[in-house]
């Protein structure tokens, strides 16, 4: 699932923590905006926003935290307003709710932990692309060079 | 050389893109499929979802039932009872609703109202039968108050307006008298919402269609009841509670227009005059 491969440059420092710190954004913004699954698309977007002029290893690794989060988002809206609807309305607990509760959680952890290893890895300057988003990544965001 | 490369570029390019959209596919589908793995465990049960709120809900049904007893009065004359049971009976067995979960008491009150409490139990107030001009007016509301019994929405509404843990904490003791008397007075006299109201009219009407009762007397008692020039108003609980009695009464008639039958009686005339006259005494 997870690939380590060569980057086109070996980053420095800088980058590296720069390349680490969005994927720690949405960390930080998931457990800070738990319940609403849009929160931790914002962060990764502002800083996404914020660094879109960075260099190429900095551009890479926020693009493909930014990307990650939009499946996620998706599971998590849908849960989310289940949710919502079997507190406010005549919606009751199914088989099907808690399920789709627990499978979204699977992914949401899975999620969590692949974002936890990755900024440790690109802290050490390690280039960490992932199954399908790593591919999508590399598709969205070219060297300028 | 250029042209060839330039064809090179692109079918690495075409081949990266299906890679990409395999990969996202198998995730969607990897998604469904675990989603449908957990599906075959019955989580409602392992959770006891179904069990937790089966026995609040006996429970509540007790503890309700027992403060309308204490602070009004049952009419135990056993012609009434019987009479009513007899439609009560005659709608249960047209429908297959189970008899034995439908408890019906009759109060001795002025009040036009009948209100349904948990776990099966109807309350109807005498007030609410000697307004009735015949005895399908009053199958009318009892249907209504079976399907708001069998559609589940008095424990919807506790839940909803009480909270489950005041419901849960009401039947293991905890929950003082106070907040049960509330909750009793909130099932006895407010509504529930529109909706709900009438999902519980239009099953009415099914239920007196299949028990061949002409359903139009039930619109009509809605008709009658909503005018504000009739002498009964002070006591309209059941309708003030009810609102849009005209409107409801015309879906009533809409929904029950091509379902004419040939209807048949449950009381003769006579046993509902003297049912009346029973309750007047």
């Amino acid at each position: 699932m997870i690939n380590v491969s060569k980057f086109a440059y070996l980053p420095g420092e800088h980058e590296a923590e720069k390349a680490s710190n969005s994927y720690l954004m949405s960390l930080i913004a998931f457990i800070a905006g738990l319940p609403l699954p849009i929160i931790n698309l914002i962060a990764t977007l502002i800083f996404y926003l914020g660094n879109r002029k960075g260099t190429y290893f900095v551009r890479w690794h926020c693009t493909q935290a930014l990307l990650s989060q939009l499946s996620v988002l998706f599971i998590n809206s849908f849960g989310f307003w289940w949710t919502i609807s079997i507190i406010f309305t005549d919606e009751i607990i199914t088989d099907k709710y808690i399920a789709y509760i627990i499978t979204a959680l699977i992914f949401n952890l899975t999620e969590f932990i692949a974002t936890i290893y990755t900024a440790v890895q690109t802290r050490k300057g390690i280039h960490v692309e992932w199954w399908f988003y790593g591919n999508l990544t590399n598709l969205i965001c070219k060297s300028e060079s | 050389m250029v042209v060839l490369w330039q064809s090179d570029e692109f079918n690495l390019q075409i081949r990266i893109m299906k890679k990409i959209i395999i990969q996202g596919l198998s995730i969607i589908v990897l998604f469904f499929a675990s989603w449908f793995v957990l599906l075959q465990i019955n989580w409602v049960a392992i959770f006891k979802i179904e069990k937790i709120t089966d026995k609040t809900e006996e429970k509540l049904g007790e503890l309700f039932w027992e403060i309308f007893q204490k602070t009004e009065i049952e009419n135990v004359n056993p012609f009434v009872v019987s009479s009513v049971d007899s439609i009560v009976t005659k709608i249960c067995s047209a429908n297959k609703i189970d008899r034995e979960l439908i408890k019906i008491h009759i109060l001795n009150k002025d009040d036009i109202n009948a209100f349904a409490l948990p776990s099966g139990h109807i309350i109807v107030y005498s007030g609410l039968i000697l307004n009735s001009d015949n005895q399908d007016e009053l199958s009318g509301v009892i249907c209504h108050e079976i399907a708001h019994i069998q559609l589940n929405h008095v424990m919807k509404k506790l839940v909803k307006e009480v909270g489950l843990s005041v419901l849960i904490s009401m039947t293991t003791g905890n929950g003082g008298s106070e907040i049960i008397k509330e909750t009793a007075k909130l099932l006895s006299s407010s509504a529930f919402d529109r909706n709900l109201e009438k999902e519980a009219d239009i099953k009415a009407v099914d239920y007196l269609v299949k028990a061949s009762i002409n359903p139009e007397p039930f619109a009509n008692f809605l008709y009658k009841l909503s005018d504000q020039e009739n002498e009964a108003t002070k006591y309209l609980t059941w309708i003030s509670t009810h609102p849009e009695s005209k409107e409801r009464a015309e879906y009533i008639i809409e929904y029950s227009r091509d379902k004419k039958i040939s209807y048949k009686a449950i009381l003769t005339n006579d046993t509902w005059g003297k049912i009346k006259e029973k309750l007047r005494e």
